[in-house]
């Protein structure tokens, strides 16, 4: 039964373009490119902090004790005389990686319990709901100071901490998505196709799954840089001198009457993040999912 | 063949050149194109198309209840009762909608509150429009659960919706639309969530609300067996234009435009004996992005000329209805009308 | 109270070579709360080779649980279904994975039948890379072809950027990959658009001739299974009220309940209208599924109700022929194909 137009074969290029567009629709917008920009920005002083022609951040220079921006350096100096603008940047690294362990261990970890729980229900995911519960129950911050002081207070150790602080998060996100797939008839047929139990948790769960974890991830690590500032603000965090964006705050707070701009640069910075990271990933999510309601 | 009493009737909504085009994440949606059509008192008019053929986004522009936001143009006029309504203000909208026009629509499941109680969905628009106390409302309730044919009307008034089945639902919002004794009623796919038997049940006692009351009602379905034993008049509308449009019995009878023809040969029969080739249409229905210039049924039809791949063909009158010195009463959108009967034969 | 099921073979099943699907006292419940809702209760029926059964009947009669239960999915609470002879519920695990690529199902909505993730060629090849089979791609193309679809448009792309039509063909592509003996469709129109509607019954029609399938066809728009059924089962909560040929079932029903279906389709003829009907055929609502009426399901509605109809349930029986049809011819034994379960049958 022939149509009467057949479909122009198109170029693999044309595809991909067109791919991108329905991904990308008719534009997200300046807002969100902004934010992208950013974003950018900030990963890009992570990675290269070592190179970039900044003064050195651990060096106190007692002249320039808290003098403002733009007199003498970039962002000025704080209470011992280091620079902040580079402080600022190779803080940022801290950042960075904490935020991305952090939420990859709880992607990973909850994800799988998640899908887990959700595929097979019954008494696995009855008990683990239970013990999420209880973690989601605890007050974080003692959760977190019971674990630091176990696994001590590297880079490492703390993004573990964090990263199991949103475990139960994601198995919940994971969990509920899961659900819904199941539900859909291409799990119904593959079961008909005669595919295994991992076939179908593989190629047809885990693909579905796996887009809305990752755009809330982006809105989870702006809320893990936040707890990690909390963290440093009552000096758990990563060991000083090592400069994070919490422990310039908590530093600054003592000279909030005299030089306010110690304190309130990083704020602005961490506040920046925090937004653009929610807003991309707030953005994100409803694009997949409006994809998602499309079908 | 229109009865003869229609054509004395006054006119009860004049739709002229209605034409909305709509937002969405690509681009300019063309909803519907140029539509105009006229219903008299007493008439009910069947509009009948697929998926894309506007005929829902039309039904809703009527009283003006398309979110703001996709509506991009909007141009052409309604009249209602002599009453210009295209560019009343939300306010004086709502006065109109519920107490003169009433609508119900396709999913009886989503279209009651389940919060609510059936008492009050239904006393609501008494008390709003009618200005009812809540006893009389109450009262008046009661009787109108009863007209439309929900046994133990008393004792069901209080319950809620999820403990009524669908039929029953569909039945509480035609109550809800008869409440104010409307002028028109606008009825977008009422039968089409049921099943067969309630469907056949709620038709009826559409059929028989209209006849009392003497309403107008439009009724908007893709089924056409529906419109078939149910509408004075029949449009056809496919990809947002009217493409036909005639009395019921001249449209089966001698139906002119080639998409009608080919959906009407495309529905498999009862009368049919079993295993009978269908005559599909090929193609699918038109997107409604970009339209292209012609005749947007040109694609998938049989007979499409070069002509009509160029140039959009407009509404225009039957031959044979000016011969029959009724000028007004088929229509159709086609430069080369076929001349079939709906058994097939030609005429 | 009604026999118990297993005690007798019922009337309607035939005694043929060629059944290749046989159900015997199928039963399934569901758990809905604190309630069993039995959605399919004894039911037998058979299906031979290149034929196919249309099953109807309104929301709630079970006929896609019907469907399901055939292909084990889930498994049915009683009863049997044999498929080739073999009794597909002593079947678990490896074996019954395999004995499933030849009972294929095709479901209603289409677009959410296919994996938003995945391209149409490894949807369409899905099957075939499970069980290793040879020739992939060549089966996958001849299978794309088949359906109308031009596999190097098509092969790339993903099931949203396709209309319901479409995807319904990529998923009877899908089906006929593992080339099946049997395909259940289960509402494969209702959700698709009246003109698309003929393409895809013209389209199954044509694979059913191609690959010699046996169907079952389950839908509730009784002239899309007129066309397509070679016989037909009716249903009503649960239970099988009618079957037997198609042309039998539509022009002479037995059942009050058949009759009241098929009086309901609103006539294309606009001449009808302004006759109404004498005495309804139907009144009031569907009961409960969890607790169904004692006796006869559909007494609670049925004109010709009476006492004995509410304490036995009535039993499957051959529908007499009155003298101007076809008499039974007895001289060689051949019974009509048409069976009711009605104690008045009309």
């Amino acid at each position: 039964m022939p149509a009467k137009k057949r479909p122009k074969i198109e170029s693999k290029a044309q595809n991909f373009a067109r791919a991108l567009q329905q991904v990308f629709g008719r534009g997200f917008g300046p807002g969100f490119w902004l934010a992208v920009f950013w974003l950018v920005i900030v990963a890009f002083c992570a990675m290269f902090a070592d190179w970039l022609p900044l003064r050195d951040p651990l060096d106190p220079v007692i002249a320039n004790r808290l003098d403002g921006p733009l007199s003498g350096s970039l962002l000025g100096a704080d209470g011992l005389g280091r620079d902040i603008f580079s402080r600022l940047v190779h803080g940022s690294r801290v950042s960075v990686v904490i935020g991305l362990t952090a939420v990859t261990i709880g992607m990973i970890v909850g994800g799988a319990l998640g899908i887990i729980a959700g595929y097979f229900r019954g008494h696995f995911e009855r008990a683990l709901m239970a013990v999420l519960d209880v973690i989601l129950a605890f007050p974080w911050l003692v959760l977190l100071l019971a674990l630091v002081a176990f696994i001590g207070q590297s880079l490492f150790a703390i993004s573990i901490a964090i990263g199991f602080l949103w475990i139960p998060a994601y198995a919940r996100v994971a969990r509920a998505n899961t659900l819904s797939v199941v539900q859909r008839e291409y799990v119904l047929a593959a079961k008909a196709m005669g595919a295994s139990t991992t076939r179908i948790l593989v190629r047809e769960v885990l693909p579905n799954v796996v887009l809305p974890l990752l755009a809330y991830g982006l809105v989870a690590m702006g809320l893990v840089i936040i707890v990690e500032s909390a963290l440093a603000f009552l000096g758990l965090s990563v060991e000083a001198p090592q400069p994070t964006w919490g422990g310039m705050i908590s530093e600054g707070k003592r000279h909030l009457a005299t030089a306010v701009h110690v304190a309130l640069i990083p704020s602005i910075t961490m506040f920046l993040t925090v937004l653009s990271l929610n807003f991309v990933g707030d953005r994100l999510r409803s694009r997949f999912d409006v994809k998602e309601s499309n079908l | 063949m229109t009865p003869p009493e229609f054509k004395e009737q006054p006119l009860l909504l004049d739709v002229r050149n209605l034409t909305i085009r709509l937002n969405s994440a690509a681009g300019l949606v063309h909803a519907v194109e140029d539509v105009s059509f006229v219903l008299r008192e007493g008439q009910t008019l069947g509009i009948v198309g697929e998926s894309g053929s506007g005929k829902s986004v039309m039904a809703r522009s009527l009283m003006n209840l398309l979110p703001r936001r996709s509506v991009a143009q909007r141009q052409g006029c309604v009249v209602l009762s002599g009453r210009e309504i295209s560019a009343l203000s939300e306010r004086e909208l709502q006065k109109l909608r519920g107490a003169q026009v009433a609508m119900i629509f396709q999913d009886p499941m989503t279209a009651l509150n389940p919060v609510l109680t059936i008492c009050v969905q239904v006393s609501e628009p008494l008390q709003q429009h009618l200005g009812l106390s809540k006893q009389a409302a109450r009262q008046r309730t009661i009787e109108l659960l009863d007209a439309v044919g929900i046994p133990d009307a008393a004792n069901r008034v209080d319950q809620y919706p999820h403990q009524l089945s669908g039929g029953m639902r569909q039945r509480v919002v035609i109550a809800i639309a008869m409440a104010c004794d409307p002028a028109l009623l606008i009825a977008d796919e009422p039968t089409t969530a049921l099943d067969v038997t309630v469907q056949k049940q709620i038709l009826d006692l559409l059929s028989r609300q209209q006849t009392q009351r003497r309403m107008g009602m439009l009724l908007i379905t893709h089924d056409l067996g529906v419109v078939a034993s149910r509408a004075d008049i029949i449009a056809v509308m496919y990809a947002g234009r009217l493409v036909e449009l005639a009395p019921a019995t001249t449209l089966f009878g001698a139906m002119r435009h080639p998409y009608t023809e080919a959906l009407f040969n495309s529905i498999p029969r009862i009368s049919d004996p079993g295993h009978t080739r269908l005559h599909a249409i090929p193609g699918r229905p038109p997107q409604l992005h970009n339209p292209s210039p012609g005749c947007a049924f040109a694609p998938r039809c049989q007979y499409a000329q070069q002509r009509c791949h160029r140039e959009t063909p407009p509404v225009v009158v039957a031959e044979s209805s000016i011969v029959s010195a009724k000028p007004t009463e088929h229509l159709h959108a086609c430069f080369f009308p076929v001349a079939k009967s709906a058994s097939g034969e030609a005429n | 109270m009604s026999d118990k099921p297993g005690q007798h073979t019922p009337l309607q099943l035939r005694e043929r070579d060629d059944i290749v699907l046989r159900i015997e006292h199928l039963s399934v419940n569901f758990r809905v709360g604190k309630q069993t809702v039995q959605a399919v209760s004894d039911l037998s029926l058979d299906v031979a080779r290149g034929e196919t059964l249309g099953l109807v009947g309104e929301s709630g009669c079970g006929k896609s649980t019907v469907g399901r239960a055939i292909m084990q999915l889930p498994p049915p609470t009683a009863g049997k279904v044999l498929f080739k002879g073999q009794d597909l519920g002593l079947l678990s695990g490896e074996a019954l994975r395999q004995t499933r690529t030849a009972l294929q199902m095709i479901f209603q909505d289409p677009i959410s039948s296919l994996n938003p993730r995945r391209k149409v060629k490894d949807i369409v090849a899905e099957g075939l890379q499970i069980w290793g089979r040879p020739g992939q791609q060549a089966r996958v193309r001849e299978v794309m072809e088949a359906v109308g679809l031009d596999p190097d448009a098509v092969a790339d792309r993903r099931p949203h950027q396709f209309s319901g039509g479409q995807c319904q063909r990529i998923c009877i592509a899908r089906s006929l990959a593992l080339d099946p003996d049997v395909l259940i469709c289960d509402e494969p129109v209702s959700a698709l658009d009246v003109s698309v509607q003929a393409q895809i019954l013209n389209l199954l029609e044509d694979m059913k001739q191609r690959y010699q399938l046996t169907m079952v066809f389950v839908a509730h728009n009784l002239a899309v299974v007129r066309n397509v059924s070679d016989r037909v089962a009716v249903m009503y909560l649960g239970k099988l009220c009618e079957i037997g040929d198609t042309g039998s079932v539509y022009a002479r029903p037995a059942h009050p309940y058949t009759r009241a279906l098929l009086a309901s389709i609103p006539d294309m003829n606009p001449l009808s209208r302004h006759q109404q009907d004498g005495l309804p055929l139907l009144h009031g609502d569907l009961p409960s599924p969890a607790n169904p009426p004692s006796g006869c399901r559909f007494r609670t509605r049925c004109p010709n109700a009476q006492a004995l109809c509410a304490e036995k349930e009535p039993l499957m029986q051959v529908v007499r022929q009155t003298e101007q049809n076809e008499p039974q011819s007895k001289a060689t034994g051949v019974v009509s194909d048409h069976f009711v379960a009605c104690h008045f049958p009309l």
